[in-house]
């Protein structure tokens, strides 16, 4: 198991990539009767960026929850920097999420402000009430995705969908993470804007934080990620992009063929047309 | 009495309960009120209201049989029963599941009215409700329940507002958001049981729901939502109680039917506005 001392402070380079960062062994897990993830083994190291993907219904939501600790799987286990995702308390501290915009309820006045004041008051004790330096915090990581300070006091449903993603991956930055989750970060977000939040995610690699995306494009990130996860109910294949985007294991997660075509950098892309990923 | 000073008529003992319970019910509608809107569960007030009323006609018939309670305990325990059932079912199904316990209190509700037929008044009087007739104890009651609230929200309205705004973001950062869904909910459903004496079931969804959804349209930040909530239902309610005392017409309808107009304005207000 990995030591507390082990770890890196939040936002201090390091070279000790080898400190497994998210560990997964036979893990097992289902809603009521349905399996919907089986014989689920990986490891993924610290500062790794990690696409997960897969047709709907494949599992990858479910991983995501069970890495949070949301859920707990049936079978096997999965450890965060060594900690069970059982002892949750310690987990949370080291995982900075950023869910899907479309499962956001923006119908009322809700400022940036307190969208980002509210993960850092989740981590600090939701019941206490706000430092000045936490707000001092927050408007660094506002500014840390590149947003202008004045953004903090404008409602959260008058802005873009390029911006309204930024700032909530600033409230997952806030904490400082070590590993940071995002679920489907680019759905309603134009090509412009998700090449920012590529950028901006791309510089947390010199900070060797371990970056998950569960995308259901692996497209946009292809140029940016050291592996991929090919999930149907299983994982199909894991390892580098070109190791995986091969024409046997995407019949084998989407049940049919996928055209790939090769970029000038030489990326294999796959051409999901109208197979709903 | 139209013809009394106006000095005279507010040291009245029953106008000054109905001010007092109008101050009290803008409290809870800017409270309950705002977060029934941020969390998406107006039906929540409708049906819980409506569940209270069987909770009272049980406690009214369970007092016929040598068991007396105050009605209003029973209508506060079926408005949690109905908050609780909300919060276990499904996101997608919760309007559902309000509905049903809806429609199952208000079947308990005939059915106990029915076997208490002499005492049915008490319980049709939480359905229209009267200011004017508001007790002491009622407001005793009120005011207790208030209070709560208000020191819960206070507590924990980060939380509140984290599961309204981004519930899946909520628990992923460590919050119990069922903990804290059954608890906003029951705050809610509280809220509505405490305006029932006042403005009756059928018209605890107007004073409840309308100052906040109005104030939810013109206000530029959270705080101002709380704030136009509250000033709203009191100007509702003030007005009510003027023009009710002049005409002989239902304060509660009055105040209730300005508070929806204010919600009609403030939309067409947001939308001259541009947003």
């Amino acid at each position: 198991m990995v030591k507390e001392k082990d770890y890196a402070k939040p936002g201090v380079e390091t070279d000790d990539t080898e400190i497994e960062a998210i560990t997964s062994k036979e893990v097992e897990f289902r809603y009521d009767e349905h399996l919907v993830l089986s014989d689920v083994s990986f490891q993924i190291k610290r500062g790794e960026f990690v696409a997960i993907t897969g047709p709907n219904g494949s599992g990858k939501t479910t991983l995501l929850k069970l890495i949070l600790g949301i859920l707990q799987p049936q079978k096997g286990e999965i450890r965060v920097m060594g900690y069970s995702t059982r002892e949750r308390d310690k987990i949370m501290n080291l995982i900075g999420f950023m869910p899907q915009k479309e499962h956001i309820s923006s119908n009322f006045p809700i400022l940036v402000r307190d969208v980002v004041m509210l993960g850092l008051g989740a981590r600090k004790g939701i019941t206490k009430p706000t430092k000045r330096a936490d707000e001092e915090e927050g408007i660094q990581a506002i500014k840390s995705v590149g947003l202008d300070e004045e953004i903090w006091t404008k409602k959260f449903a008058e802005l873009s969908g390029g911006q309204q993603q930024r700032v909530l991956l600033a409230r997952a930055l806030a904490i400082k993470p070590e590993i940071l989750l995002l679920d489907e970060p680019f759905n309603g977000v134009d090509i412009p804007s998700q090449n920012k939040i590529l950028d901006l995610i791309s510089d947390l690699r010199k900070k060797g934080v371990t970056v998950l995306f569960v995308v259901h494009n692996v497209n946009p990130l292809l140029h940016q990620i050291d592996k991929i996860m090919l999930l149907k109910g299983r994982i199909v294949a894991f390892g580098r992009p070109d190791e995986v985007l091969t024409d046997k294991n995407l019949i084998s997660a989407y049940g049919a063929s996928i055209p790939i075509i090769y970029c000038e950098e030489g990326y294999a892309h796959p051409v999901y047309s109208d197979i709903h990923g | 009495m139209p013809d009394m000073e106006v000095s005279e008529i507010l040291t009245q003992p029953y106008m000054l309960r109905a001010i007092a319970g109008v101050v009290l019910i803008a409290i809870n509608a800017s409270i309950a009120g705002s977060f029934t809107i941020f969390r998406n569960v107006s039906f929540l007030v409708a049906g819980a209201s409506h569940s209270a009323l069987a909770g009272a006609a049980l406690f009214i018939l369970l007092g016929v049989y040598g068991f007396p309670a105050n009605p209003l305990i029973g209508a506060l325990l079926f408005a949690i029963a109905t908050a609780i059932i909300a919060g276990y079912a499904p996101k997608e199904e919760t309007n559902t599941a309000i509905g049903i316990s809806f429609a199952m209190s208000m079947s308990l509700a005939i059915l106990f009215i029915s076997m208490i037929r002499e005492y049915a008044a008490k319980v049709w009087s939480l359905l229209i409700g009267d200011l004017f007739l508001l007790t002491y104890e009622d407001l005793y009651l009120m005011t207790f329940v208030t209070f709560l609230s208000l020191m819960i929200a206070l507590l924990f309205y980060k939380a509140f507002l984290f599961i309204s705004f981004d519930s899946e973001g909520a628990t992923a950062f460590g919050l119990n958001t069922k903990r804290y869904n059954y608890l906003l909910l029951s705050l809610i459903a509280v809220s509505a049981v405490m305006l029932l004496k006042g403005v009756g079931a059928i018209l605890v969804f107007a004073m409840l729901v309308a100052p906040a959804a109005a104030s939810n349209e013109l206000a530029s930040n959270l705080r101002d939502v709380f704030v136009y909530a509250f000033i709203i239902a009191l100007v509702s309610g003030f007005v009510g109680i003027a023009i009710s005392f002049h005409f002989k017409v239902s304060p509660g309808a009055i105040a209730s039917l300005l508070a929806t107009t204010v919600y009609f304005f403030s939309l067409l207000a947001r939308r001259f506005r541009g947003d």
